[in-house]
């Protein structure tokens, strides 16, 4: 454990008590996750607030930059919904955000930061009980993790 | 910017959950805000005034919607932006709805501070999203149409009528689908050909509607408007000229089960699917090659010789199997047989008897047949040195060309090794001759005693009116014995001592021989010295020494077993090391004893000698069959012909040798194994080749074309019974020592035709040619090749219907194990008054009548198990109801039963057709269906609960009908594979939106209809092919269209060519120009706005029009 985080753990101590709900920012591509997203709506299923849609059309289009770039600006998680693997409407962008995302993870854990702050989920359009396990899931994760804090001038 | 932000209540969706007045002034401090509007519904048409208004009041050059999901009402807003020449990409969507309001009503607090992030975000965008540019592209005005059944025609029909080109694909060798199979269509009970035929004959003779049937799509790129489509047309090998006449079907020897009757019924291999087919030709179902063919050095098509056995068209076979080759009838005695090795047979039980079967027909129909002399038409005589296999083969295709040949053969007899190689109680002397004669019949001049070298040279000959020569000289002499004792007196060379032996000239060995080897050539001595040894005083022995094992003999498994019967001993893993001696005779051999190494060149473990492991074994006589060379004497006076490595070298291509004019091949010029049927082989690619030379003109193929193997499929071979070969009989073991009688028998004609009924058609059509000589029209043509065709069309409709759930999946019904057990298709066939039976309801088991019916529906429907589908199939109630009304009016007296789960009659006038039919006296019983068993005589015992009484039956009935549901055809997967379409469960293609779109797929241009897109009868599918057929009208009626404005586009400053985005781009849409400074170009027509090689791009230079860094950044960090 860095001294980093040891800063980290105290202070998030602090944070929790204030209790300051979690910010998380999360990608779907348009084809799949957006539409599994739009679908659970639909149903009026009960989602935290924490998490706030971003639509891209492919998960592909996403890139470290903007991963990190939510991250940077106050999100203490971030996450990616695309296609089944194997079903990507545009052949092979998944793949390509699955790598983006596990580069994410080793840059973020190289400077001591969580890496499960950034994941990746696939589900199909149809599949809206996947998409609520999701973001359950994900705001389950960062939530029991503290406030992400940030050193930028 | 000024940007007016609009907030939707959506009739409270929204505005129960958010605050919108308090979002309002949240919104309206954030920079770039000019105007706030709020609106109950704000996609109608007064919140669109609403939106023009402050448009136009407060000069707005951004719009920012607080709605639902763009997903659902952004098409909406992004044409009211671009009419209100904003352009669409100045829109910017905040998700209230589904994204907020919806799954938030629990915490309205939170929602309210998430909305007003979402608000936000989307104003932040806002500010980054600039006009995107379009450009036009331009349209064909033409259509495709995959699938020619109903869907497909009438959609033809509609394109046709207003004035656009059809390219009507079918991937069977007719139009008509799954509707030209019905008997009748429900509810009106009209005739379904009736209906259809003069749709096909429309389709037919519209002259803007191209048909192309046993087609398949197998490429589509490019844009809507200018699809490019790669089209593959299998041959039908039936050319225009067909007639037909259906002289052709009866003449057809192979039988297979009918696609088109659904299993019901068998067709031959040349047919045609019904009488109103679109086109009229019939089309030959030809695989490949078949398994037996492919493995016959000659080509001979053994398929089809046996399919005419069966036939008892003895005559017939007789051609088939002496077309490529003149010795039937010696082949089906001592061929090496490769066919049986490689036939499919084999998967099923045991392969079959091919060289028997041969040598039935051979037998049979050869000694009669006086073959036809054909007259010489050339000039150049040719000259065949060797009257052996090769050298024979090789005279009578040339005579059969027009050629005058000349054999010359050094031996007082003809036949080479199948003369003085063979004995007789393998191949009698009369059989060689008699076939010999036939070849002698045909013109060929057979010059005896004439040794090349010595009688006459090569040179000579080609200097005496000789055009052309084939060395056809064989491996006359035994390989050189190098161990002591060699020359001993009793020490044999097996060539030489079985040539004598078949010369007629005096041969005898003693009570203890060896036979030194392990092929075919050991055995004909061993088994020959057992015939000439004398039975006086001691018990005679005749020893196999093979340095290998019994695995790895080279020698056919049958004279292996029948020499061990006739008291052949063997002694494995033994080498010669010397022959012991006592006064100038043999009388022991001197045997060193090895194991198995490591493989060698032939891939067979070597062996291995055992240190100081010897053994001696009192023998006689010693007969060494360790190989053949090639005696030379034939070169003298022969210039130019080299030999290497004991052979004569050739082209591999011509069988030509170093000497022009000089040709060679069997034993002497390694063109194959070996082998009786490869000399045969090389022989009459030998005569092909010297006709090319002579005729200065490449006429015929030396060698045969690789063609496609055909086997059946697993599924095909599953659906086989399993039996056994029909045993060969040979002479008893008793009778045999002593004896040169022929030890093997023929098959009698009844086993003949049992034997031969075993076979699987692999290839389907055998190539028998008996179709050519029956039809009147010369309209066969067995070479047709298949064609590929590229189009260029602006829309695509896929109509690729359908396929019956496979009513094997569930067991416990019996379908495929009990012949009484059918499906309402095949009932379907049945009833059809053109169909297999001409509309008699006949019982497979046995042709009669069914008395007592019973119905099950719902079969592979309503399904929640793995072994079926969960949705309702749609037509199957009144399906199962037609047919049960029109087995009552047919049979009054038929008892008809039909277990529903639910009825379902949705249709216009379905109901009442249905109340109708229970009228005519069909009952109907609310049942669940334990399990069909099969009683001896065929009738089925059905075990049922009617659902209604709680009750439990069990029934008798002559006939079980299941009703099996629906799912996407092959062809349906296949074209969703090559559009990219999205397919559902069952495999149905995924239309645009379930309600909105029902005939769009996801990719613009591509539309869907019938029961490719689900389950559905026939006016529906009319109904969905007129709109799918509308929508590509008007579509293509602008003549071009914009191209899309969520593109890729590249700067060309930055870009620093390094190729990454043409290598990631999913569509080809991407590529890098040529030149000394590459860069990236998006062709915009293809480009599908994914931005993957926006992330991907190491320079920045690649942007996505709508979801730039600048836009996607700013909607993150606000």
């Amino acid at each position: 454990m860095t001294s980093t985080a040891a800063e980290n753990t105290q202070a998030s101590e602090t944070e929790d008590a204030a209790g300051a709900e979690r910010k998380i920012i999360g990608f779907f591509c348009r084809e799949c996750a957006y539409a599994a997203a739009d679908a659970t709506g639909n149903a009026r299923v009960s989602l935290p607030t924490t998490i706030r849609s971003v639509l891209v059309p492919c998960t592909g289009r996403v890139s470290p930059l903007h991963l990190l770039s939510a991250l940077a600006d106050g999100a203490d998680g971030v996450y990616v919904a695309g296609c089944l693997v194997g079903q990507c409407h545009y052949r092979e962008g998944n793949l390509h955000a699955l790598d983006r995302i596990e580069f994410a993870q080793a840059l973020l854990q190289s400077v001591g930061v969580e890496p499960e702050r950034v994941q990746m989920f696939t589900m199909s359009a149809a599949d809206s009980p996947r998409f609520v396990e999701a973001a359950r899931e994900m705001h389950e994760t960062i939530s029991n993790l503290p406030p992400l804090q940030r050193k930028c001038k | 910017m000024r940007c007016g932000v609009f907030l939707c209540e959506c009739g409270g969706n929204i505005s129960d959950v958010l605050d919108l007045d308090s979002l309002a002034d949240s919104a309206r401090g954030q920079d770039g805000v000019v105007s706030i509007s709020r609106n109950q519904f704000m996609c109608g048409t007064e919140g669109r005034r609403m939106i023009e208004q402050a448009v136009e009041e407060r000069g707005l050059d951004r719009i920012v919607i607080g709605a639902c999901s763009r997903r659902f009402q952004g098409p909406t807003f992004e044409r009211i932006a671009r009419e209100l020449r904003l352009g669409e990409n100045a829109v910017a969507f905040g998700n209230l709805r589904e994204g907020c309001s919806f799954i938030h009503r629990d915490q309205p607090d939170k929602a309210q501070l998430k909305a007003e992030k979402i608000v936000s975000a989307a104003v932040a965008r806002a500010r980054f999203q600039s006009d995107l540019p379009r450009g036009r592209t331009f349209l064909h005005r033409s259509a495709l149409v995959v699938g020619g059944g109903i869907a497909g025609i009438a959609a033809a029909e509609e394109l046709s009528g207003a004035g656009i080109d059809v390219h009507l694909v079918e991937r069977e060798q007719s139009l008509g689908g799954y509707m030209a199979r019905l008997s009748k269509t429900f509810p009106t009970e009209d005739c379904a050909m009736c209906s259809l035929a003069p749709q096909l004959t429309g389709a037919a003779l519209d002259p803007r509607i191209h048909v192309r049937t046993l087609t398949d799509v197998t490429e589509i790129s490019g844009p809507p408007g200018e699809f490019r489509v790669k089209l593959r047309q299998r041959p039908r090998f039936v050319s225009e000229a067909c007639v037909g006449c259906d002289d052709c079907t009866p003449a057809c020897p192979v039988s297979v089960s009918s696609e088109f009757d659904l299993g019901v019924a068998k067709r031959k291999a040349i047919s045609r699917p019904f009488a109103n087919a679109v086109p009229s030709l019939y089309a030959i179902d030809k695989r490949g090659s078949s398994p037996c063919k492919s493995a016959c050095p000659a080509g001979t098509s053994a398929q089809g010789y046996v399919a005419l056995v069966v036939e008892g068209r003895f005559d017939e076979a007789y051609r088939v199997a002496s077309g490529p080759n003149p010795f039937p009838s010696v082949c089906g005695r001592i061929c090496t047989h490769p066919c049986e090795s490689a036939c499919a047979r084999a998967e099923v039980d045991q392969p079959l008897a091919i060289a028997a079967l041969k040598r039935f027909v051979a037998d049979r129909v050869g000694p009669e047949t006086v073959l036809e002399k054909v007259p010489v038409i050339h000039s150049e005589k040719v000259a065949i040195i060797g009257a052996g296999p090769a050298g024979l083969s090789c005279a009578r295709d040339l005579a059969k060309l027009g050629y005058q040949t000349t054999v010359f053969e050094a031996l007082p007899v003809a036949g080479g090794m199948l003369k003085t190689g063979i004995p007789d109680y393998r191949l009698p002397k009369d059989v060689l001759g008699r076939e010999i004669a036939q070849v002698t019949a045909l013109g060929v001049e057979l010059k005896l005693g004439q040794r090349a070298g010595k009688d006459f040279t090569i040179d000579g000959l080609l200097e005496n009116g000789y055009s052309a020569a084939f060395l056809a000289v064989g491996l006359q002499k035994s390989s050189e014995v190098e161990i002591p004792g060699a020359e001993l007196e009793g020490s044999e060379r097996a060539v030489e001592f079985l040539r004598r032996l078949n010369l007629g000239k005096p041969v005898s060995v003693g009570d203890r021989v060896v036979v030194i080897g392990g092929g075919d050539v050991a055995l004909d001595a061993a088994r020959s010295s057992i015939r000439l040894q004398k039975t006086s005083g001691r018990e005679p022995k005749v020893t196999l020494a093979y340095r290998r094992t019994r695995e790895q003999m080279p020698a056919l498994d049958e004279e292996v077993e029948q020499a061990i019967e006739e008291g052949l001993e063997i002694e494995f893993l033994v080498a010669p090391l010397e022959i012991v001696g006592k006064k100038g005779r043999v009388s022991a051999l001197r045997l060193q004893r090895c194991k198995l190494g490591e493989p060698d060149s032939s891939g067979r473990r070597r062996p291995v000698p055992i240190e100081g492991d010897v053994t001696e074994i009192e023998a006689d006589t010693v007969v060494f069959a360790i190989g053949q060379d090639m005696v030379c004497d034939f070169l003298e006076g022969c210039d130019g012909v080299s030999v290497e490595g004991g052979q004569i070298r050739i082209g591999r291509d011509t069988l030509m040798t170093g000497k022009a004019g000089v040709f060679a091949g069997g034993d002497a010029a390694a063109t194959g194994g070996w082998t009786a049927i490869e000399a045969i082989a090389a022989g009459t690619r030998a005569a092909r080749s010297i006709h090319n030379y002579l005729r200065d003109e490449t006429l015929l193929q030396v060698w045969e074309p690789e063609a496609a193997q055909a086997r059946p499929s697993a599924e095909e071979l599953a659906g086989r019974e399993v039996g056994r070969r029909i045993p060969i009989t040979v002479l008893d073991r008793m009778e045999r020592r002593g004896s040169w009688d022929e030890v093997v028998n023929g098959y009698s004609e009844e086993d003949a035709i049992a034997e031969a009924s075993r076979c699987l058609a692999c290839a389907v059509c055998s190539e028998c040619e008996a179709c050519v000589r029956a039809c009147p029209a010369g309209a066969i043509e067995l070479d047709q090749q298949e064609t590929v065709e590229e189009l260029a069309v602006g829309a695509i409709i896929v109509a690729t219907g359908h396929k019956e759930f496979d009513a094997r999946r569930k067991i416990p019904l019996g379908f495929g194990r009990f012949s009484n057990v059918v499906t309402q298709s095949q009932i379907a066939r049945l009833l059809a008054p053109s169909g297999p039976t001409a509309g008699e309801l006949e019982r497979p088991s046995d042709g009669t009548v069914p008395k007592k019916i019973f119905m099950l529906q719902c079969v592979g429907s309503r399904d929640c198990t793995s072994s079926g589908n969960e949705h309702c199939s749609a037509i199957c109630c009144l399906f199962s109801t037609l047919h049960a009304s029109l087995i009552k009016q047919h049979y009054p007296d038929a008892d008809i039963t039909i277990g529903y789960t639910d009825l379902r009659a949705p249709g216009k006038a379905h109901e009442e057709y249905y109340r109708l039919v229970q009228e005519r006296g069909v009952r109907y019983v609310r049942s669940r269906v334990g399990e069909v068993m099969e009683e001896p005589d065929k009738s089925l015992r059905v075990r049922f609960e009617d659902t209604v009484t709680g009750r439990k039956n069990e029934e008798l009935f002559d006939l079980v009908v299941l009703a099996a549901g629906l799912e996407a055809s092959a062809g349906t997967t296949e074209i969703a594979h090559v559009a990219g379409l999205q397919q559902g469960s069952a495999g149905f293609i995924k239309e645009y939106h379930p309600k909105l779109r029902p005939v769009d797929t996801q990719r613009p241009g591509i539309f869907v209809a019938g029961t490719a897109q689900g389950p559905k009868n026939i006016p529906d599918t009319i109904a969905q092919a007129k709109a799918a057929a509308a929508r590509v009208v008007s579509m293509l009626s602008a003549g071009f269209v914009l191209t899309p404005a969520q593109i890729a586009s590249s700067d060309l400053e930055q870009c620093i060519g390094c190729g990454i985005c043409e290598t990631v781009c999913p569509q080809g849409a991407v590529e890098l120009s040529g030149g000394d400074s590459p860069h990236s170009i998006v062709d915009a027509n293809s480009c599908r706005g994914c931005g993957i090689c926006v992330a991907e791009c190491p320079s920045g230079a690649m942007t996505l029009g709508g979801f730039s860094d600048e836009e996607i950044l700013a909607e993150v960090m606000v």
